[in-house]
């Protein structure tokens, strides 16, 4: 037994936690650009179209009477 | 017509006699030895067969078993221990797991069938482990060969969401940390090994041990059949139980790293992840896993296949599956297969004992180095992150985090960790994926 089992451990200890850390810094970088190209290329409708709602509830009494109306005239259509 | 049939007939029962003669003359020494044994047999009293009999029951094999003349006669003692009292003691054992998966709560999926597994194990004449026995052909179909540690993780791909990992990428540092409790431990037990007699673990089965650290019970299981399969038993159940009893080996540790302030921090809402990002991911992590480490990429390429069928949102059926009956079943088969590694010749062995102390170890430093990384990065300027966070880097999906969430809640009731600690905990399962990757690469 001429090696030394803790150098070796030792080794393997640094080799380990830097491959670990590289491959989640990489990750970490990749995400970032990944994100940044998607919200680019393919933005979503879903979020641009939210904030309009939010906007709208805003003024209620514009949302009620709209909603209002609404009601109404599907009531008329109705009869 | 019919004498075209009779002429068939003829013909099969000529080319049977031909083969059956060629096989006897082949086996002549054989079958001649089995007819030899046949004629042996001779009528016996009813009362000898009776006696005969009493000589195969449990009772007798348990309280004076036979001892194989191919044994060393320093050895008979321990192999006698083993046979009768040894299997009376894993009984006890069994019984306990039973205890902590029904009563206590203990990750009863997994611990119900590693436990029942080591009950038949045990069982003495039946042979059941053994190498015909049913759990002996379970843990050859499946665990020797590291396939069934591999569906459980394309299961685990199906139900993970990486959102919170997407919207705050840097939380996988954490999960990185806390893969030191696998590397720190790997090098406690080789030095003990060295320097001390209590253990005399090799490099390889030290490495197998200290994979418990990355708290995910598939790894475990798929490095410790890779390095040390006579090991798996012990590490199967370390690890399992470990996982079962995060929360209460973790609090702990996270309260003695944190000041009352820092446990306090709020940390802002996480942005929404858009679903593109969602399918991408998955096979960015895959081809960063091909170009960084190959040998990681049986775990990884499992896990990231089950998640990319359940974001890709067009093959319900599959994700359904792989979620529900897959995993289900594999658990079964898994958890018998581990169990039947429970023999009470493997388990009870000083190593196991060892083991389950170096699995402690890891589990602990691991939640330590996850916290004490959280704390370093509140450091550097940016945004702070709460270090009780920190400690969801061991995988534990998703038990860590909602231990995170849970002391969160004990100081502040308003801070709500839970989605923030799914980052780390995910990048965990990552990061142990990566780290398992590094040891099989090492000992290629």
């Amino acid at each position: 037994m001429e090696t030394n089992l803790v150098v070796e451990g030792l080794k393997f200890m640094v080799l380990g936690m830097g491959i670990v850390f590289a491959f989640l810094g990489v990750l970490i970088l990749v995400m970032n650009v990944m994100s940044k190209l998607i919200h680019k290329y393919f933005p979503e409708p879903d979020p641009t179209q939210a904030p309009v709602v939010v906007k709208g509830g805003e003024d209620k009494k514009k949302v009620v009477a709209a909603i209002f109306a609404a009601i109404m005239e599907d009531k008329k259509s109705q009869l | 017509m019919k004498s075209f049939i009779i002429k068939l007939f003829m013909a099969l029962a000529l080319t049977l006699t031909a083969t059956s003669a060629m096989a006897s003359s082949h086996e002549a020494p054989l079958t001649q030895q089995q007819q030899a044994s046949d004629k042996n047999y001779e009528s016996k009293s009813i009362l000898t067969m009776v006696s005969d009999f009493l000589k195969t029951t449990g009772v007798v094999a348990l309280a004076n078993p036979d001892v194989p003349k191919n044994i060393s006669k320093d050895k008979v003692a321990m192999y006698k221990f083993h046979q009768s009292w040894g299997r009376i003691i894993m009984f006890g054992i069994v019984f306990l797991l039973f205890w902590l998966a029904i009563a206590k709560g203990f990750e009863p999926l997994l611990l119900l069938p590693i436990a029942f597994g080591g009950l038949l194990a045990n069982i003495p004449v039946a042979d059941i482990a053994g190498p015909h026995g049913f759990l002996g052909v379970i843990y050859q179909a499946g665990l020797s060969n590291e396939l069934f540690p591999i569906i459980i993780f394309m299961g685990v791909g199906a139900m993970t969401d990486f959102g919170p990992l997407l919207s705050n990428p840097k939380t996988a540092l954490l999960g990185g940390a806390a893969q030191f409790g696998i590397f720190g431990t790997l090098v406690g037990a080789v030095a003990l090994s060295q320097y001390t007699d209590i253990f005399n673990f090799t490099l390889q089965q030290s490495s197998a041990i200290s994979i418990i650290g990355g708290a995910d019970g598939p790894t475990s299981i798929f490095i410790a059949t890779k390095l040390a399969p006579e090991l798996l038993g012990a590490i199967a159940v370390a690890s399992y139980s470990y996982m079962a009893m995060v929360p209460i080996i973790q609090p702990p540790i996270m309260k003695a790293l944190t000041t009352d302030k820092e446990r306090r921090i709020k940390m802002s809402t996480l942005r929404h992840v858009s679903r593109m990002e969602k399918l991408v991911f998955p096979v960015v992590v895959l081809m960063l896993a091909i170009l960084f480490l190959p040998d990681s990429t049986p775990l990884i390429g499992a896990f990231m296949f089950g998640n990319f069928l359940k974001e890709s949102g067009v093959v319900e059926r599959l994700n359904d599956t792989l979620q529900n009956a897959l995993i289900n079943i594999t658990t079964i088969f898994l958890g018998l297969g581990v169990g039947s590694k429970l023999e009470a010749d493997k388990f009870l062995v000083p190593d196991t004992l060892g083991i389950l102390v170096l699995g402690i170890v890891a589990f602990s430093v691991g939640t330590a180095a996850g916290v004490l990384m959280a704390k370093v990065m509140n450091l550097f300027p940016g945004t702070k992150v709460n270090p009780l966070i920190g400690s969801a880097g061991v995988s534990a999906v998703p038990m860590a985090a909602r231990v995170s969430n849970k002391v969160g809640m004990e100081y502040d009731r308003t801070n709500m960790l839970l989605m923030h600690a799914m980052g780390p905990n995910v990048a965990g399962v990552i990061g142990s994926a990566v780290a398992a990757g590094v040891l099989i690469s090492i000992f290629k």
